[in-house]
C-alpha cells in the first residue's frame, strides 16, 4: 500500500547560501500539519516529464508548529535530477504530495548529552533536534564544518537561537573539525554524524576507536553508500516460485518493484531496514549502514535497497 | 454515576452478526505477523454498544483506577499526542456525534452522543479532570495504550486498559516489548516476536496497520482482568456441550497500530467484540470454519488462551450444531 500523503504548497523559498534553497510549505487545505520529532524528515514526490522523483529531506522547522514545514536542498550537479528539479523548477505557489514525516535519525533517549558533527547540508537534521533539546535544557553540542562563513547554510539562525552550542570550522580559514573533539567526554555522551560519506565513516571509526558503543554512535546518510561494483545475480521468490534477474547496476528492490512485486521500503539507502526481507538459501552481501555486525553475520535478512548475492543467486521468502 | 443514554437513537442498529469481525481468514490458526494496512486509516469505531461500554469503562476507572491505568512521568507528551490525534479524528470522522474548537491552545471538545463539554488548555494538565490519555479514553470504545520507541526497542509507558483479554497493565507498565510479551508461547521462543518487534519499530505516520486477535470468554464479560480472575475464571466449569451456545463467546479483539510522529511513540488500540455461539450461528460458513479450526488448534494455543478446560465441550456442541 503506498502510504497516505500530505498535499503541501509552496509558499517562500529562501536562498541560504548561492547552492541551497529552503523552502516553506504550508498545507493546501490550511488544516495544521502533523508535529514531528527532532531529526525527522519527509519524502517528496515531486511529477516531473519523465515521472515521478521521489527524495528525502529533513525537517528544519520547530517539531510543534503545524503551520509550516521547511526542508532545504543543496543544488548538486551530480545528482539524479532531485535536487537540480527543486532548484530551477519549483516554484512559490507549487503544489507538492510529501509523504507524514518519519524519523530513522531520532535522538537517543537515555544519553546524557549529545555532540552533534555536521558537514555541509549534514546540518538540517541537527536543527530540530536542537529545538527539541533546548526546549527539554538537555545539554548538547553542535560542531558545523563548511567552507566559509558565505557558504554555511543556516549560519545566521544558528548563531542567533544557539550561539552558545554551536562551533563553526572553515576550512577557508584553515579550521579543520577533529574527531578528537569526541575524546575525554563525560559517560553518556552520545555522537551523530551527518555529512558525505567518507566524513561519517571517519567519525564513526575514530568514534569506536575512542571507546564509544555501537549503541551510542548514530548517523544518518544522503545518498547510498559506494561499496564496489553492482554485479548481476539471481533471485528465486519463494512462494510465487518466480525466478528473477537483477541486471548489473541496478537494485534488487527497484528491479523488484519494476516488476510490480509489492516489496515494502522507504528511504531506499541502506539507513531505514523497511525493505528488509527474509532470505531462505544464498550468501548475501551486505552493504546497508542499518543491520548490526551481529545481524549481518546471521545472515538470514537482506536489504533489498541496497544489498546483493555475494555470489550466485538467493531465495527469498517472497 | 453513570452515562446519560437518551441519545441512543444517533447510532444506527445494525444486527452484530451483520457487522462482527470474524477473525478466521482459513480452517487453521498459528501465531503470525498477521498485520496488514488499516484501509480506512481511522482509529475509533463508533458501534451500538457504544452508551454501555462507555459507561462499563467509566466505572472501572471510578472504582479500580490503577487496574485500569497506568502512566509513567515522560509519557505525558505523548498522552498529549494521542489526545490531540484522538479529537481530531473524532471531530472529522464522526461530525454529527463530536466536535472540537481550537482558540490558540484554548481547545472545546463536545461529546454529543452523551451531552458533555470540556474547554481546556492544550498542554497544561492542570485543566483536564484526567491525565491527557485517561481523559480522552473515556470517550471511545477502544483500549489504548501507548508505547515509547527510544534506543531501538518499544516501552509500556501509558495505557488505559478497561477491557484486558486477561493481561494486565499495572504488570506491564515499564516493561520492554520483549519482556511483556514471554508469557506467549511459541511466539516468543520462536523468533517471531523479534520479527514483529522489527517490524512494529519501521511503523511511520500515515500508513497505520491492523490485526485480529481473538480468544474466548465465558458470558459476555469485556473486563476480565488478571486481577478480578475470582470473579469470571471460575465461569469456565459450568459449560457443558448443551449450555456453551448461550455461555461461550467468541472474543475478537480490533487492533491497530499508528505512528505518533510528534514522540515518535506506537499508539496502539484495541476495540474488544463479544458474540455468543448461538449468535454465531446465525452466520454457517463462520461456524463451519471456527469448529475447523478449532479441532486443529495446538494444545498450547487453547492452554494459553484460557479455554483447554471447556474446549471439549464446544467441539461436542459445534458437531452437534452442524449435523442439526
Amino acid at each position: 500500500m503506498m502510504a497516505r500523503t500530505l498535499e503541501v504548497i509552496v509558499e517562500q523559498i529562501t536562498h541560504e547560501t548561492a547552492a541551497i534553497k529552503s523552502f516553506k510549505l504550508v498545507s493546501a487545505d490550511r488544516s495544521p500539519l502533523p508535529r514531528f520529532s527532532g531529526g525527522s524528515h519527509i519524502t517528496t514526490y515531486l511529477q516531473t516529464e519523465t515521472g515521478f522523483i521521489e527524495r528525502h529531506y529533513s525537517l528544519t522547522s520547530d517539531p510543534d508548529n503545524t503551520g509550516y514545514y521547511r526542508i532545504a536542498v543543496r543544488r548538486n550537479e551530480d545528482s539524479n535530477g532531485g535536487s537540480i528539479y527543486w532548484h530551477d523548477h519549483v516554484k512559490e505557489g507549487d503544489k507538492i504530495s510529501i509523504s507524514y514525516p518519519k524519523n530513522y535519525f531520532p535522538l537517543s533517549f537515555q544519553a546524557k548529552r549529545h555532540l552533534f558533527f555536521a558537514a555541509g547540508i549534514g546540518i538540517t537534521p541537527f536543527l530540530s533536534m536542537a529545538k527539541e533539546l533546548k526546549k527539554k535544557k538537555a545539554p548538547f553540542e553542535i560542531h558545523y564544518a563548511a567552507p566559509s562563513k558565505e557558504l554555511c547554510a543556516f549560519y545566521r539562525h544558528l548563531s542567533t537561537f544557539f550561539s552558545e552550542e554551536t562551533h563553526f570550522y572553515f576550512s577557508k580559514e584553515n579550521k579543520k573539525m577533529s574527531t578528537k573533539l569526541m575524546e575525554n567526554q563525560p559517560i553518556g555522551t552520545h555522537v551523530y554524524f551527518c555529512g558525505p560519506e567518507a566524513m561519517i565513516k571517519g567519525f564513526a571509526d575514530a568514534a569506536k576507536v575512542i571507546g564509544y558503543s555501537e549503541k551510542s554512535i548514530h548517523f544518518e546518510l544522503f545518498t547510498p553508500p559506494k561499496s564496489g561494483p553492482m554485479q548481476p545475480f539471481r533471485v528465486k521468490l519463494n512462494k510465487s516460485n518466480k525466478v528473477i534477474e537483477v541486471p548489473e547496476g541496478k537494485s534488487l528492490l527497484d528491479t523488484l518493484l519494476q516488476l510490480h512485486i509489492d516489496a515494502p521500503y522507504s528511504c531506499k539507502i541502506g539507513g531505514c531496514g523497511s525493505c528488509q526481507l527474509h532470505v531462505l538459501k544464498g550468501e548475501i552481501d551486505h552493504r546497508d549502514f542499518f543491520l548490526t555486525e551481529m545481524e549481518k553475520k546471521e545472515s538470514n535478512v537482506i536489504l533489498t535497497c541496497v544489498s546483493r548475492a555475494k555470489s550466485g543467486s538467493l531465495v527469498l521468502d517472497l | 454515576m453513570s452515562v446519560k443514554t437518551t441519545n441512543q437513537h444517533m447510532i444506527k442498529e445494525i444486527p452484530l452478526i451483520k457487522r462482527f469481525p470474524f477473525p478466521f481468514q482459513k480452517d487453521s490458526y498459528r501465531y503470525s505477523n498477521n498485520a496488514r494496512p488499516l484501509e480506512s486509516g481511522k482509529l475509533a469505531d463508533i458501534t451500538p454498544e457504544y452508551f454501555e461500554e462507555i459507561d462499563k469503562k467509566r466505572q472501572i476507572l471510578l472504582n479500580h483506577h490503577e487496574r485500569a491505568f497506568q502512566s509513567l512521568e515522560h509519557s505525558i507528551d505523548g498522552q498529549w499526542e494521542v489526545l490531540e490525534f484522538l479529537i481530531d479524528e473524532l471531530a472529522f470522522i464522526y461530525p454529527e456525534y463530536f466536535s472540537v474548537i481550537k482558540n490558540g491552545h484554548e481547545w472545546t471538545f463536545e461529546n454529543k452522543l452523551l451531552d458533555e463539554k470540556h474547554t481546556f488548555t492544550f498542554g497544561d494538565l492542570s485543566t483536564l479532570p484526567y491525565e491527557p490519555l485517561d481523559f480522552i479514553g473515556r470517550h471511545v470504545q477502544e483500549d489504548l495504550i501507548f508505547m515509547g520507541q527510544r534506543d531501538g526497542d518499544l516501552y509500556m509507558d501509558a495505557g488505559q486498559l478497561c477491557f484486558p483479554a486477561n493481561w494486565s497493565i499495572a504488570f506491564d507498565i515499564g516493561m520492554t516489548y520483549t519482556e511483556f510479551h514471554s508469557p506467549v508461547p511459541v511466539f516468543f521462543d520462536s523468533g517471531l516476536a523479534k520479527k514483529v518487534l522489527n517490524f512494529l519499530l519501521r511503523i511511520e505516520a500515515g500508513k497505520p496497520w491492523t490485526r485480529l486477535n481473538w480468544t474466548l470468554t465465558v458470558e459476555p464479560i469485556l473486563d476480565t482482568f488478571p486481577e478480578n480472575f475470582d470473579e469470571w475464571g471460575s465461569k469456565k466449569e459450568k459449560v457443558t456441550s448443551e449450555n456453551a451456545g448461550q455461555l461461550v463467546h467468541l472474543r475478537v479483539e480490533d487492533q491497530r497500530l499508528f505512528r505518533m510522529p510528534r514522540r515518535n511513540g506506537i499508539l496502539f488500540s484495541i476495540h474488544t467484540h463479544l458474540i455468543s455461539l448461538d449468535e454465531l450461528k446465525k452466520n454457517e460458513d463462520w461456524l463451519k470454519r471456527f469448529f475447523r479450526v478449532l479441532k486443529d488448534l495446538p494444545d498450547y494455543m487453547a492452554e494459553y488462551k484460557g479455554f483447554s478446560l471447556y474446549k471439549g465441550e464446544i467441539i461436542r456442541y459445534l458437531e452437534k450444531s452442524l449435523t442439526n
